[in-house]
């Protein structure tokens, strides 16, 4: 008699339509706004004649449409995949540690990313000699190293390898490695500028080269995250109840910090440490909606993409033509809208 | 990290200096003058020579006014010790070489400075006193290390990042007259006048005002007509497409990648050579770059980060480069 | 009657202590085995081990085979288990939360069938949670949490039910309906029940069987009437237990001695 009913918490379509529209007006927001002022109608012919066979007259200058299509645009997708990796893997890395305050970098990724790209400035200054260019290949390199430091860190200690010892030698590994981090940017003041503007986080210079670097990763890792969703909600229950549950919850730790980290590196790795979108788009989304990681996740790969994208188009307009790191954006802008969903909701947060 | 400065007021009293230079030039000013009077726009007069024996300094002890206090030295120093790229750039140029024991490790100009693992960033006082100094050169005190130094009997000037260009000179001035070379070092600041101008003279009147746009890194940091770079690229008439993305006024803003392609500057103006690779090639390949008027007409301008980030003799050279671009730009610009 | 599960010579040590040893007792299918004994008796620590979550010597047997043969997904087919305190996460639907039972049947990228969403509604309507399901699971009382962790045993549809303390935070009337509660269950769906239970009434009350430790080791296993008696009660708890006959049913309790009540 109750085969028909529906369970209770499902994706409902109009969270999906409503979070899609969301991200959807933050992108033409983000394609239409910028410091150089393009008219609509000749941005939408511009891409229109982007259709084979189709030919309009636009008033764009060649200039014009390099700022478009080379500049704005790849800084716009970018965006996206930054926010949406971001979110995901911090709703990701919540759920595996069934911790509010966990973020992608939680477990080292960000020191270890910050540590690779501070040894790449100060050590291998960019020349087109390198066959590929070795920041992001060292900030990518760092956060990966970061984590599994952590991870061999937490699991050779003798008594309970639980999510707990886990959390505590990433708190030790990104300690370590900021400690070595900022003795190499403070040994080499040249640099110091540029390690630090890395750290804060900028799409300034992002082109499609770097869109094209990322997605791979990107794409494979949320998919990973979004297929695995369900088991998040079961860690819910903890480690023992997960068990006899029938799964094994460190293999499926395991896996979403591989997953969450793998996309969270890639994407440091051409933007720079941007904080704050993995904690409060994750919180933000269950607060509007539902606790449940199969809500969660779908949700934050929406939302955290149309965020990251508004908080560009504030980094790179509000003192135009300068630019405010994106990452003082995300806090600034994301601090005082967090605090309101926070007041405002009906408090489920775990 | 760029520290303000209070203005230096310069060199007071006691210097003996240039009264009894052999050629009696009316030009050059009396020591006992402040440094501020110096003549900066000499282009009318001939140029002075650099080089004065040092029989004409030497009137010690002098008392120096500088950004951190009197300093009061009391025999011409012989062990001196640089913690300042740019303060040893003046100290060799001005003659003072010699007096010269060990320089930071960031001091890489003249080739002949006695290069030591001290640090300019995190400079130590036991480190420095162990050279037993009896000058000691600071660009940069991040803690106490003036005090540090003075409160064992060793003299310290701080000179900090210059602001303007006048400060500058006046950093000079005071670093001959601490070391017994004021003669060469107001010298040192009429030559670097007289050359920079002259550059500038050359250049034709811009029918179509100029723009340059100065890169500091590959984030697209810049520097305004507010500070040190920009004062000294002033006079060459071009503007500069930064000033507009300063609204706080800090001088150092990160600017807008389209913002930069729309304003399409003259000149691009590289000072991120050698830190972080910057070359004409590696702006072509940035998107949208591609077409930018600089980059088609091949007018990027490989700067010396190191001449670039100092404040010393060596600015002349880089004007002399900003110059020599402008002036290869000259036909198709007319 | 075969034999549903067997601990065999289990021994535990956490460290230089040695808390389980080698303890040997098993439960026939469709009974009921009750643990009881002192605090710190090693109830919990034995029943941990079905779980997989103490390491162990000897074995424990699910249907004749050692449980870690099996894959984690097959013994959670086979085994159900509720620990003292369960984690209700604050933010999950009672429905998300019975649903979780279905765990074992889905492929590990699987989403639930039909079949599953109806088995979840079944249980919520045996466990009368069917007005609870969108409830947040956090904010049930404690008999509302109870049947919310038996209905996701019922989803579970697990032959063996390993429950530990399941009754402990309830009051007289509460614990003694989800007592009821479960032995229906465990007729109606002829499932087995292990339970780790404080309350010797209780346990002499419902349970088939009881085995009674105390320091880790058994010392007694039988049937209620055989285990609970007042000389053995006497030694691993206080002299002064008394074991009572009330209308058939037997009550036991511990009386105050002459030498406290003369205090007052």
């Amino acid at each position: 008699m109750n085969a028909g009913r529906p369970s209770t918490t499902r994706l409902h379509w109009y969270w999906v339509v409503g979070a899609t529209l969301v991200l959807i007006v933050a992108v033409i927001a983000g394609v239409m706004v910028g410091p150089i002022a393009l008219s609509p109608v000749d941005i939408m012919a511009s891409i229109i004649n982007r259709v084979p066979f189709v030919s309009l007259d636009t008033e764009l200058s060649v200039r014009d449409e390099a700022i478009l299509w080379e500049i704005r645009m790849p800084r716009v997708i970018l965006g996206v995949l930054v926010g949406s990796m971001l979110s995901a893997a911090g709703a990701s890395y919540q759920g595996v540690f069934r911790n509010p305050l966990a973020d992608p970098y939680l477990l080292g990724a960000g020191a270890g990313a910050g540590l690779g790209a501070t040894i790449a400035i100060v050590y291998a200054p960019a020349t087109s000699s390198w066959i590929v260019d070795p920041l992001p290949l060292a900030a990518f390199v760092g956060a990966i190293g970061g984590v599994a430091l952590a991870y061999v860190l937490g699991y050779t200690v003798r008594s309970g390898r639980t999510a707990v010892t886990l959390i505590l030698a990433g708190v030790a590994v990104a300690s370590f490695l900021t400690a070595l981090q900022t003795f190499l940017q403070q040994r080499d003041s040249d640099t110091l500028r540029e390690v630090y503007g890395w750290i804060l986080g900028s799409l300034n210079t992002a082109g499609w080269g770097d869109v094209a670097l990322i997605a791979p990763y990107v794409a494979v890792c949320l998919s990973v995250v979004f297929i695995g969703r369900r088991l998040l909600d079961i860690l819910a229950v903890g480690d023992t109840e997960a068990g006899t549950l029938g799964v094994r919850p460190g293999r499926v730790r395991l896996i979403f910090v591989i997953f969450a980290t793998l996309g969270t590196a890639a994407v440091v790795s051409v933007s720079g440490l941007i904080g704050f979108v993995g904690i409060i788009v994750p919180h933000t989304v269950r607060l509007l909606t539902s606790a449940s990681y199969r809500v969660v996740i779908p949700l934050s790969i929406l939302v955290g993409g149309a965020f990251l994208v508004v908080a560009d188009i504030i980094a790179r307009v509000a003192i135009s033509p300068g630019e405010i790191p994106i990452g003082v954006v995300t806090a600034l802008i994301g601090a005082p809208f967090f605090a309101v969903v926070l007041r405002t909701s009906k408090g489920v947060v775990s | 990290m760029f520290r303000r400065l209070i203005p230096l007021v310069a060199v007071v009293a006691m210097v003996g200096a240039a009264c009894g230079s052999g050629d009696s030039d009316d030009s050059r000013p009396p020591a006992t003058q402040t440094t501020t009077s110096v003549p900066r726009t000499t282009s009318t007069e001939p140029q002075e020579p650099t080089t004065t024996t040092e029989a004409v300094d030497g009137g010690f002890p002098v008392a120096i006014d500088a950004p951190n206090g009197m300093v009061r030295i009391e025999s011409k120093p012989e062990r001196v010790v640089s913690i300042s790229p740019t303060s040893t750039e003046v100290l060799f140029a001005i003659g003072a070489g010699e007096q010269v024991i060990a320089v930071d490790s960031m001091s890489n100009f003249p080739t002949n400075a006695p290069v030591t693992d001290l640090s300019a960033f995190t400079p130590s006082v036991e480190a420095i006193a162990s050279f037993e100094p009896d000058l000691v050169f600071l660009s940069f005190d991040p803690g106490d290390i003036v005090a540090g130094l003075e409160a064992i009997g060793i003299p310290v000037i701080l000179h900090g990042t210059a602001l303007s260009v006048d400060d500058a000179y006046a950093q000079w001035e005071q670093t001959g007259a601490a070391t017994g070379h004021f003669a060469e070092a107001v010298g040192l600041v009429a030559d670097t006048v007289v050359n920079m101008e002259t550059e500038f003279d050359s250049l034709p009147e811009q029918e179509v005002a100029m723009s340059y746009y100065y890169e500091l890194d590959p984030t697209l940091y810049s520097v305004t007509s507010a500070t040190f770079i920009g004062e000294l690229l002033g006079p060459s008439g071009m503007m500069n497409i930064a000033d507009a993305g300063d609204p706080d006024g800090s001088g150092y803003p990160q600017l807008n990648a389209e913002y930069i392609i729309a304003s399409d500057p003259t000149l691009i103006l590289l000072a991120d050579t050698k830190c972080c690779g910057a070359s004409g090639e590696t702006v072509a390949e940035r998107p949208g770059w591609d077409t930018l008027t600089a980059v088609v007409d091949d007018s990027v301008v490989e700067l010396d980060d190191d001449i670039a980030s100092r404040w010393g003799p060596r600015i002349a050279e880089l004007v002399m480069d900003v110059v020599e671009a402008m002036l290869e730009l000259e036909p198709s610009n007319a | 009657m075969t034999v549903a599960l067997e601990f065999r010579d289990i021994g535990v040590a956490f460290g230089p202590h040695q808390v389980l040893h080698d303890v040997s007792v098993e439960v026939d299918a469709g009974g009921w085995l009750g643990i009881v004994g002192p605090n710190g008796a090693g109830k919990s620590t034995l029943l941990r081990t079905v779980a997989g979550a103490v390491p162990y010597d000897g074995s424990v047997l699910v249907e004749g085979l050692p449980i870690d043969s099996r894959s984690q997904r097959e013994r959670a087919k086979l085994v159900a288990y509720v620990p003292q305190r369960p984690l209700f996460p604050a933010g999950m639907a009672v429905f998300d939360y019975v649903l979780l039972g279905r765990t074992p049947y889905l492929g590990p990228l699987a989403a639930e069938s039909r079949d599953d969403i109806s088995d979840v509604w079944e249980a919520l309507e045996a466990l009368h949670l069917v007005e609870f399901a969108a409830r947040d699971v956090a904010t049930l009382s404690g008999g509302e949490t109870q049947r919310a962790s038996f209905a996701r045993v019922l989803a579970q549809k697990a032959p063996i039910v390993v429950l530990d303390e399941a009754t402990a935070s309830l009051d007289v009337a509460a614990q003694h309906e989800v007592l009821e509660l479960i032995d229906r269950l465990r007729k109606e769906m002829g499932i087995t029940v292990v339970s780790a239970i404080h309350d010797l009434t209780a346990a002499a009350q419902f349970c088939g069987r009881v085995a009674l430790m105390d320091g880790g080791r058994i010392v007694g296993s039988g049937q209620p009437g055989e285990v609970l008696t007042e000389e053995l009660l006497g030694t691993v708890f206080e002299p002064s237990i008394r074991v009572i006959d009330v209308d058939g049913s037997t009550v036991i309790v511990s009386l105050r001695t002459e030498e406290t009540l003369s205090d007052q």
